[in-house]
Formats: structure tokens, C-alpha cells, sequence
């Protein structure tokens, strides 16, 4: 979006990123040997569902897909959407590499759709060793991760932000992370 | 199923949406006119005389005031206040998820009691926005509804609307102002004394008069293409430009039976979802929103363009 687009008001949404999910299998390693952080084995991919026959059309051969290659690896999907619209495809794993390949899969065939500037982000759940939840954030419009971290219950909405900071601090040279703090958002309610 | 299917790489510039090439030339022609209008009008000024450089300073520096405060000002004038994500979390996650699709830093959001459904925006640049919304449309609309207008604000802060309305009002003002200024001063000093070569104060007047009448027209156009460039972008944002023509509609209708409240007693340049108090507008020159059915009209030709029906689609006349 350049400054012109803006003085004629021209609008289209950005497309992805250079594609940097696959940054999340390197670190996960560091975090769990050096960090005691560990997976909660599942990820989850969340876009904006178009109420189009065709857009159904390519979410449902979507999940068939993911189911094909998840028969292979031992994962299991499932679909929920939540109270904003937004549709999340939840990939439960063991091993993050084969979530990273599952969440890459359904990213790339929106891709091909011509749907790729419908994402959202991708999701990926760990916990730390006292198991306070701690969530990796893929950004896929910047390219970039932040990690999110609610604290208490989840209707107080309050983040850990110390935590988060901290997981900044000895991540970011694996992870590339969001330079612009204000740009970490949360997500509430996560359903992963 | 007409929409041409892409390959990874081109897919990237494409949006499911297309734009409107026809829009863009008509801000562009209007951009065009007001700079011809006012670089004509700094001509005069400048062939005038040095006295009018002043008010051209003062002007100048009431416009940077606005530029800076205004949102400020605004914001408290009308009573509005920011809330924290724990006080409004619909409103906070809807507006951090439309964020992420738009590429935008988060604006300030705020909230205003009052009995009147609307929403607008305010700011000179995303780093600095604000988005509010009243109590009113909070509970009248429906999320999906109130994602396409808060959608249609942040397209506002995205373009930039504050700041290029603020600079087109510029000379507008600086206008008005050289009109008021001559009554208090200029009236008595009026003579066969001229003997400079430049225009006399009374042609100035009458320049200033005519920049200010034409190119509040031109103001009122840019404000009206400026908001279909807000549906669009919202349209494109959510991708639901039907749930923004249901929200419009439902406003459209709420506003009817509303009492009309002074909600721009205060000078302001807001971007509203919808014009306060212009119902019944007899002459659509005179409106900075085009006409309702207009903005549903496009929506809905951008609902077929989505729903890949653009060709065969029965044209849709309002």
C-alpha cells in the first residue's frame, strides 16, 4: 500500500508475507531444550471464511486434503468457528514439524484459490514447565511471530506480558518477531 | 463460475474484489481541480501585496493546529472516551483481527454514549487514529454488521481521509477567512488611492468569494467518491459487502425516527458511517455522503463481483 493508493483510496488487502511458519520447527527445538517449553500438540490456522459457493467449495476439499496427508502422519483436524467469523482449522500432532506441514498445507492451497490475502494468522499452543499456556503467533500479512500468553481466566483478558517479553528475549534469534510491540494482538477465547 | 482461478505467485496482487477504475479518475480529476483552483487563488494573493501574506501565515498556522489537535479536540468535545480491551472486548478483538487483515497498527478506540447509531473516525495518519462508536450502534447492528462499519473507518484511516480533507479545506478557509477579514478592515480604506499594479482588496474579495463557493463543491464531491473508496475498502476487508449494506440500511432507517441532536456544534473533521442530520438532502451537490441507495447499490455490485456473478447479474437500479 503505497502513499498513493492511499491519496486515491485504492484498498486491497496485502497478501502474505514471505513465508517464514517453517522459522517455528528450528526454535521450537531451542525452546524446549533450553527453556523447558514444550508442545501442547496442536496448531491451529484461522481465516475468514467468504460465504461463496466456491469458497465452500475449496474449504471443503481443504479438509479432505488435510485429512489425506494427516492419515500419514498420525494427525487429526477439525473445524470451528468463532464468535467474529473467523473459521479455525485445528491440527492436533505430536510433533511440531508435522503441524508446521499441516498448517503449511491448507495455507498453500488458499494460495493457489487465489484466496491467500483471506488469512488471519496461524496458532501454535506450547506451555511452559509450571503448564501456563503460552501461544506462537504467525502473522502471516508481516511474516512475523509474537507470542501470546493470557494469564488467569480467560474472561479477565490479561496477558503476561513479563513472559512475554522474556520468550521475545531468548527466541528472537530463531523466531523473526514482530518488531512493533503494538502489533502483537492478542487473541481471546483461543479454542486450541 | 466465471472468476479466474490463479497460480500462487500472481495471486498475490489479486483480490476477490476488484477495483473501481472509474472511482479513482473521478477523485483524481476532483483532486486535480481544487490544487488548479487554489494555485490560481495564490496568484491573485501574491499579485495583491504582502498584506495578505499574514493571513496566509495565520491560516497556515490554524491549520497545523487542527492538523494536530483536532483529533483531540474532537474526541473530547463530543464527549467520546477511550476504552480498554477489558471494558469493550467485542469491539477490541474485532478491531485487532481487521488490523491484521489490513496491515494497520492498532488505532485508539473509543466509545460515546449516545442514542444516535454511528461510528467514525479521526486522526491524520494510522499511527495516530481513532475509531469510535456509539452505544447506540453497538447494540443496533449485529457483529457481522458492525465489522463492515468498523471495517468502513478503518478503510478511512488507511486512506488517509483526515489529513487529505483537512489540506483540501485549507484553502477553503484561508478563503473565508480573507472575506470575513476585508469586512472588519478592508471597508473603510477603500479609495482611488491605488496606484500599485496589482489587483485591488475589492477583486481579491471577489476571487476569495468564488474560490470559496467553487471549491466547497469540489470539497463535498471528494468527500462523497472518498466514501464509496471507504465501502469498497471495508467490502474488500471483510469480504461481506452485504453485511455493510444491511448495517447502512438499518442506520438509514434508524435515523428517521431519531431526533436530530447538534453533534456538529463542535468544528470536526470526522468521518461518520453515516451523515448526521442530511436525511432529506434536497440537492446531493450540497452532501458530503452520497445517497444511501448509491452506497447499497455498489455494495451489492461488489456482492456479485464475489459471488463470481458480476457478468450475469441482473443490474441492479436505484
Amino acid at each position: 500500500m503505497g502513499l498513493f493508493d492511499a491519496i486515491i483510496g485504492r484498498r486491497k488487502i496485502a497478501g502474505p508475507a514471505p513465508d517464514r511458519l517453517f522459522a517455528i520447527t528450528t526454535a521450537y527445538i531451542t525452546l524446549e531444550t533450553e527453556h523447558q517449553i514444550s508442545t501442547r500438540g496442536v496448531a491451529a490456522i484461522v481465516f475468514q471464511p467468504l460465504a461463496t459457493g466456491d469458497f465452500e467449495r475449496i474449504a471443503a476439499d481443504m479438509e479432505d486434503v488435510l485429512r489425506g496427508t494427516g492419515a500419514d502422519s498420525g494427525s487429526t483436524i477439525e473445524t470451528s468457528e468463532d464468535s467474529f467469523g473467523y473459521r479455525w482449522m485445528i491440527v492436533r500432532d505430536p510433533d511440531v514439524e508435522d503441524l508446521a506441514v499441516g498448517i503449511n498445507a491448507v495455507s498453500d492451497q488458499l494460495a493457489i484459490d487465489g484466496y491467500a490475502d483471506r488469512l488471519l494468522c496461524a496458532v501454535f499452543a506450547f506451555q511452559d514447565a509450571a503448564g501456563a499456556p503460552i501461544y506462537f503467533i504467525y502473522n502471516y500479512k508481516r511474516g512475523t511471530w509474537y507470542p501470546f500468553s493470557p494469564a488467569g481466566d480467560a474472561a479477565a483478558q490479561e496477558r503476561a506480558t513479563e513472559r512475554e517479553l522474556r520468550l521475545r528475549a531468548v527466541i528472537g534469534a530463531d523466531l523473526p518477531i514482530e518488531p512493533e510491540l503494538d502489533r502483537w494482538f492478542p487473541l481471546w477465547g483461543i479454542p486450541i | 463460475m466465471n472468476r479466474i482461478r490463479h497460480i500462487p505467485s500472481m495471486s498475490r496482487s489479486t483480490s476477490v474484489i476488484g477495483r473501481d477504475r472509474g472511482l479513482q479518475a473521478r477523485m483524481l480529476l476532483t483532486m486535480f481541480l481544487l490544487g488548479l483552483l487554489y494555485v490560481v487563488f495564490m496568484g491573485v494573493l501574491f499579485a495583491a501585496g504582502a498584506g495578505f501574506g499574514l493571513i496566509v501565515a495565520f491560516a497556515a498556522g490554524l491549520l497545523l493546529v487542527q492538523y494536530f489537535a483536532a483529533d483531540k479536540l474532537a474526541l473530547a468535545s463530543v464527549g467520546a472516551k477511550e476504552v480498554t480491551p477489558q471494558e469493550a472486548p467485542e469491539l477490541h478483538g474485532m478491531i485487532d483481527r481487521l488490523c491484521v487483515q489490513a496491515d494497520l497498527p492498532k488505532p485508539r478506540v473509543a466509545m460515546m454514549q449516545s442514542e444516535m447509531p454511528n461510528a467514525f473516525a479521526l486522526g491524520r495518519s494510522p499511527k495516530h487514529a481513532t475509531v469510535c462508536a456509539t452505544t447506540a450502534i453497538v447494540d443496533l447492528l449485529t457483529p457481522a454488521e458492525l465489522e463492515g462499519v468498523m471495517a468502513h473507518e478503518l478503510s478511512h484511516v488507511a486512506n488517509r481521509d483526515v489529513a487529505i480533507m483537512t489540506l483540501a479545506s485549507f484553502f477553503a478557509s484561508l478563503a473565508s477567512m480573507i472575506v470575513q477579514f476585508s469586512f472588519f478592515f478592508g471597508g473603510g480604506s477603500s479609495g482611488g488611492d491605488s496606484d500599485d499594479d496589482g489587483p485591488g482588496i475589492f477583486a481579491v474579495i471577489v476571487v476569495s468569494m468564488m474560490v470559496y463557493a467553487i471549491s466547497f463543491f469540489l470539497m463535498q464531491a471528494l468527500s462523497r467518491y472518498r466514501e464509496y473508496a471507504a465501502d469498497r475498502g471495508a467490502a474488500i476487508l471483510t469480504g461481506r459487502p452485504s453485511a455493510l449494506a444491511s448495517a447502512l440500511m438499518k442506520l438509514g432507517g434508524e435515523m428517521q425516527h431519531i431526533p436530530k441532536q447538534d453533534m456538529r456544534s463542535a468544528e470536526m473533521n470526522a468521518f461518520y458511517i453515516f451523515p448526521v442530520g442530511t436525511k432529506d438532502s434536497f440537492m446531493s451537490l450540497f452532501s458530503t455522503h452520497p445517497p444511501m441507495d448509491k452506497r447499497i447499490a455498489a455494495l451489492a455490485r461488489m456482492e456479485s463481483e464475489l459471488q463470481g456473478t458480476a457478468g450475469r447479474a441482473v443490474p441492479v437500479t436505484v
